[in-house]
């Protein structure tokens, strides 16, 4: 049993690190930049002048320190044309777009010099001072000058992150004559010119055949997945020492926020499924003990009706009529508590007292899910085995009918049972998104549905590992149950 | 000659009463004992042809009317349709955009609506706020006058809060629903059962190719993928702007290209095979897939579905598409055991022994042979596919916003609670046709597998 045991928990670490290769590669592809979000967070959000100093050393900063500036895995597939050194440009969509451009042309030399022009002309650009041009020139307002000049900008801005050529050569038309026209815009004249040059070379020079070749490139330890996984040995930990990292909504570490929300979910989940197992193991010994009788059929019709209504129906339902004040106002509509009226600082009794309403609904649907459903296997379970030999011996040596359903026929229908009981650690740790979110439970489910809404991808990747972990876990301590239940069961 | 035609007699009378004894015959007699089963296929029947006919079932344009002495068929055009009316003497009337027209206000001499007078996404600016089915609703008359609403274009189930009606909204959900269904399990079904297949006839023994055609293959794929998806990553992206259907065709030609590359690395292998190249190795297929199934199994499905919804584009035929490739593992396993079980019957191992390709055997003589459970999961699958897009629309990922789901319908009713019509009316379509495909699954799985019943 116990080499069984090594041996399952040593199959985890293959499966575990596909799993937490899924959630990864999901989040790399995750919209939105985690540190415009982060800084955004943080109040750090300004207008273009402001940004440009502290701020930006801030982002920079947050940058190495979220390992952004690193290269995702330790090894990348690409064509002969990419450039491997590519993840050090820091913005996402100027990435996506020299890309694009490396695709078109294949010439990564021309186009890394077209975006060193870009860049400079940005930079000349934005070093324009509206006020003292409005000073020297009297004729001019400061708002032309602003309007001039922050339209430059956004050509600029646009160009960097556009690869197609008719957008580019008519953004390539408008600075023109946005040059031409203003007289204090003529010294970006020069290295607009040069922009146009290094645009002209990039397809002059063009190498297409360079992409048709694949091409590997090798960065070793130093990449972000790695990071996320076992830590740098500086700022992170790792995913296996525990540190799952920061959330992008507020910046508290991940493990603290789940660690604060998983005991609502796990709770509810534990006592649902008690519950649902107190209720439905009657009912299988009841069905098995009057098989075809007219209430077993009625039974298991009902059984069959309820399993196929959706658990968010039920709980709709549930809020309509008993916690609304036009039908019955008799629960609370959401949350665990009245924030009003709660004190942290009641008895262990009192609390439960003051929760206890708040959570019937929550149950009662939370219960329903796994119910239905364990009632019919119950029933099947029991009707298949209440048929087998050892039974009709049992009655045949005089057994009580008591004796022979509960001693020798329970106990082995209790395997399917065993299987529903393992999902609850997965459940615990996803607890149930739609349910929470219908009762504004704030457990694991609203955290992860809100992580959606907010694009909180470290918070979701964790949960997807840890439940994709738990998943295991639970499988394996099933495995393990059904050798304690059923002796015939052993794994020599 | 009269021998010959009593030989023939007989075969002929004998043929018809093997037909009388046919699987299927015996499956259909069975399925049918189940009445209400039977009560749940002509439900899905009648659902079918809701779907079929929603546009022609709910529209707020008239199926035919009488305009100024122009007959018209507005319901049966093209939305993007717009004509220039003239009245009986030749005089220009008015210039007629079909899809923003109010029919209503328009005089029209003779007329016949569809059954229900509102298109799904159209919105009756006299009944916001949720007009509840029995209560006051309001109506703007040809005239121009405000007036209590006439019997004929009442909102029989309500409307929600921007005046959508709540009818039409539901007919215009059992397209997008019984879709969800067909569509998700569709690529499920194909993926499943092609993997199961796979795994289940060749094992990891049986499937034998020299070395290098082995290495050349992976080689092969690794290339394709790259020529495939890699180079035309931009043509891809550029295929799914156009729409789904360009998309989609970008993503066949992908495939095209990844089977036409692997094919050629394996031609390349032909002279190649000479001394040790030449030995022929074992492919372990079995291993590959049930370690996928396995992968796929211990991550929470609909965690899974959220996360990859999250991440892509909103689209309801990505959603169905996600529903699809998370969901073939079931069908998997079981066409692998049903493999496992006819591998070794007499009538393969005869499809073999004459020298039958690998393929014709699988597909021809194995596969009409194991599709019996198949089926079931299939109609099972169909039911938790429904379930998941309408909790997915119910928690509002996913599925855009402009499109009327019967899970975003009831999430309209959870956020405004005195709404009761919207959370009864489409919870019970739900309900419904989850109900009807589990009872046919049911059925089907008592009448194809009696060892099965329960």
């Amino acid at each position: 049993m116990l080499k069984y045991t090594i041996k399952r928990i040593l199959t985890f670490i293959p499966m575990l690190i596909a799993i937490s290769l899924i959630a990864f590669l999901i989040s790399i592809n995750a919209p939105g930049d985690p540190v415009e979000r982060l800084s955004k967070a943080a109040g750090n959000e300004g207008s273009a002048d402001q940004q440009s100093g502290a701020s930006k050393k801030i982002k920079q900063e947050l940058r190495k320190k979220l390992g952004l500036d690193l290269p995702i895995f330790y090894m990348s597939i690409t064509d002969l044309a990419s450039c491997d050194t590519l993840y050090k440009v820091q913005d996402k969509y100027h990435k996506a777009n020299l890309e694009a451009l490396n695709h078109q042309s294949g010439n990564w030399e021309a186009v890394s010099n077209y975006y060193k022009k870009l860049l400079v002309l940005q930079k000349e650009s934005q070093q324009l001072n509206a006020k003292h041009i409005v000073e020297e020139d009297a004729n001019l307002s400061l708002n032309t000058v602003n309007e001039a000049r922050n339209q430059f900008g956004f050509e600029v801005g646009s160009l960097l992150e556009t690869a197609e050529e008719e957008i580019i050569v008519i953004k390539f038309d408008k600075m023109e004559v946005l040059v031409t026209s203003n007289t204090f815009l003529s010294h970006l004249a020069a290295p607009l010119a040069l922009v146009k040059t290094a645009h002209a070379a990039m397809f002059a020079n063009a190498t297409r055949w360079k992409t048709y070749i694949p091409a590997i490139n090798w960065y070793g330890g130093k990449n972000q997945y790695h990071i996320w996984l076992v830590g740098d040995g500086k700022y992170r930990k790792g995913l296996i020492r525990g540190d799952f990292g920061i959330s992008y909504i507020d910046g508290q570490p991940i493990a603290d926020k789940i660690w604060q929300k998983v005991w609502i979910s796990f709770g509810l989940s534990l006592v649902s499924i008690f519950l649902a197992y107190l209720i439905s193991i009657p009912i299988g010994i009841y069905s098995a003990y009057k098989k075809d009788s007219a209430v077993d059929k009625g039974m298991s019709l009902i059984l069959f009706i309820l399993y196929s209504m959706p658990s968010f129906f039920v709980g709709t339902l549930l809020l309509l009529q008993f916690a609304n004040p036009d039908n019955l106002s008799w629960f609370p509509v959401s949350g665990i508590q009245d924030p009003t009226l709660f004190d942290s600082n009641w008895s262990m009794w009192m609390k439960f007292k003051h929760r206890l309403p708040f959570l019937i609904l929550p149950i009662i649907t939370y219960t329903y899910g796994s119910f239905a459903f364990l009632s019919r296997i119950m029933r099947v379970g029991m009707i298949d085995i209440v048929s087998q030999d050892y039974i009709r011996t049992a009655r045949a040596k005089g057994l009580g009918e008591g004796k022979v359903i509960l001693k020798h026929a329970l106990r082995n229908s209790l395997l399917p049972v065993i299987t529903v009981f393992s999902a609850i650690f997965p459940m615990a740790i996803g607890g149930s998104i739609i349910i929470e979110m219908i009762f504004s439970i704030p457990g694991m489910g609203l955290e992860i549905y809100n992580s959606l809404l907010n694009y909180d991808y470290p918070m979701i990747i964790t949960v997807f590992t840890l439940s994709g972990f738990l998943t295991m876990v639970g499988y394996l301590v099933a495995d393990l149950l059904y050798a304690v239940v059923d002796p015939r069961i052993s794994y020599k | 000659m009269q021998w010959l035609t009593q030989e023939f007699l007989t075969n002929r009378i004998m043929q018809n009463t093997n037909e009388n004894f046919s699987f299927k015959k015996y499956a259909w007699t069975q399925f049918k004992k189940n009445k209400i089963a039977l009560v749940s296929l002509y439900l899905l029947l009648i659902l079918v042809v809701i779907a079929l006919f929603a546009p022609y079932i709910a529209n707020d344009r008239p199926l035919y009317c009488e305009y100024e002495g122009n007959t018209l068929y507005p319901a049966f055009v093209a939305d993007t349709r717009s004509d220039s009316i003239f009245n009986t003497e030749g005089k220009f009337v008015q210039f007629l955009q079909y899809d923003i027209t109010d029919w209503r206000q328009l005089d029209l001499t003779a007329v016949i609506w569809a059954p229900i007078p509102y298109s799904a996404g159209s919105m009756d600016r006299y009944n916001r706020d949720y007009a509840a089915p029995g209560g006051e609703q309001r109506f703007k008359n040809p005239a121009g006058e405000i007036i209590d609403i006439p019997a004929r274009f009442r909102h029989r189930l309500g409307t929600d809060g921007i005046g959508r009606d709540l009818a039409s909204g539901l007919i215009h959900g059992t397209r997008i629903s019984l879709m969800v269904g067909l569509v998700s399990m569709g690529i499920a079904s194909v993926i499943g059962i092609i993997l199961g297949a796979l795994a289940g006839f060749f094992g990891d023994t049986k499937l034998k190719m020299p070395r290098i055609k082995y290495w050349l293959t992976l080689f092969g794929i690794f290339m394709g993928l790259f020529y495939g998806f890699g180079q035309r990553k931009y043509e891809l992206a550029a295929g799914f702007n156009e729409g789904f259907g360009g998309g989609m065709w970008e993503i066949f030609i992908s495939i095209l290209i990844i089977i036409g590359v692997t094919v050629f690395f394996r031609l390349l292998s032909k002279p190649l095979q000479f001394g040790k190249l030449k030995e022929e190795v074992s492919v372990p297929i079995d291993t590959f897939v049930s370690r996928g199934i396995e992968l796929l199994n211990s991550i929470p499905r609909l965690l899974l579905i959220i996360t990859i919804t999250a991440v892509v584009e909103r689209s309801i035929w990505i959603v169905m598409m996600i529903i699809g490739i998370t969901g073939w593992t079931r069908i998997a396993r079981f066409t692998r055991a049903e493999f496992l079980r006819i591998r070794s019957l007499e009538f393969v191992q005869a499809a073999e022994s004459l020298g039958y390709s690998s393929a014709r055997t699988i597909f021809k003589h194995a596969l009409p042979n194991s599709l019996a459970p198949v089926f079931v999961s299939i109609a099972f699958g169909i039911a938790s596919a429904i379930l998941i897009e309408s909790g997915l629309s119910f928690l509002g990922i996913g599925v855009p916003d402009d499109i009327v789901t019967w899970g975003s319908l009831l999430n309209l009713g959870r956020q405004n609670l005195e709404a009761w019509w919207l959370i009864i009316y489409p919870g019970i379509a739900i309900f419904i046709t989850i109900t009807i495909y589990n009872m046919i699954a049911e059925a089907s799985r008592d009448a194809l597998d009696p060892r099965l019943k329960s």
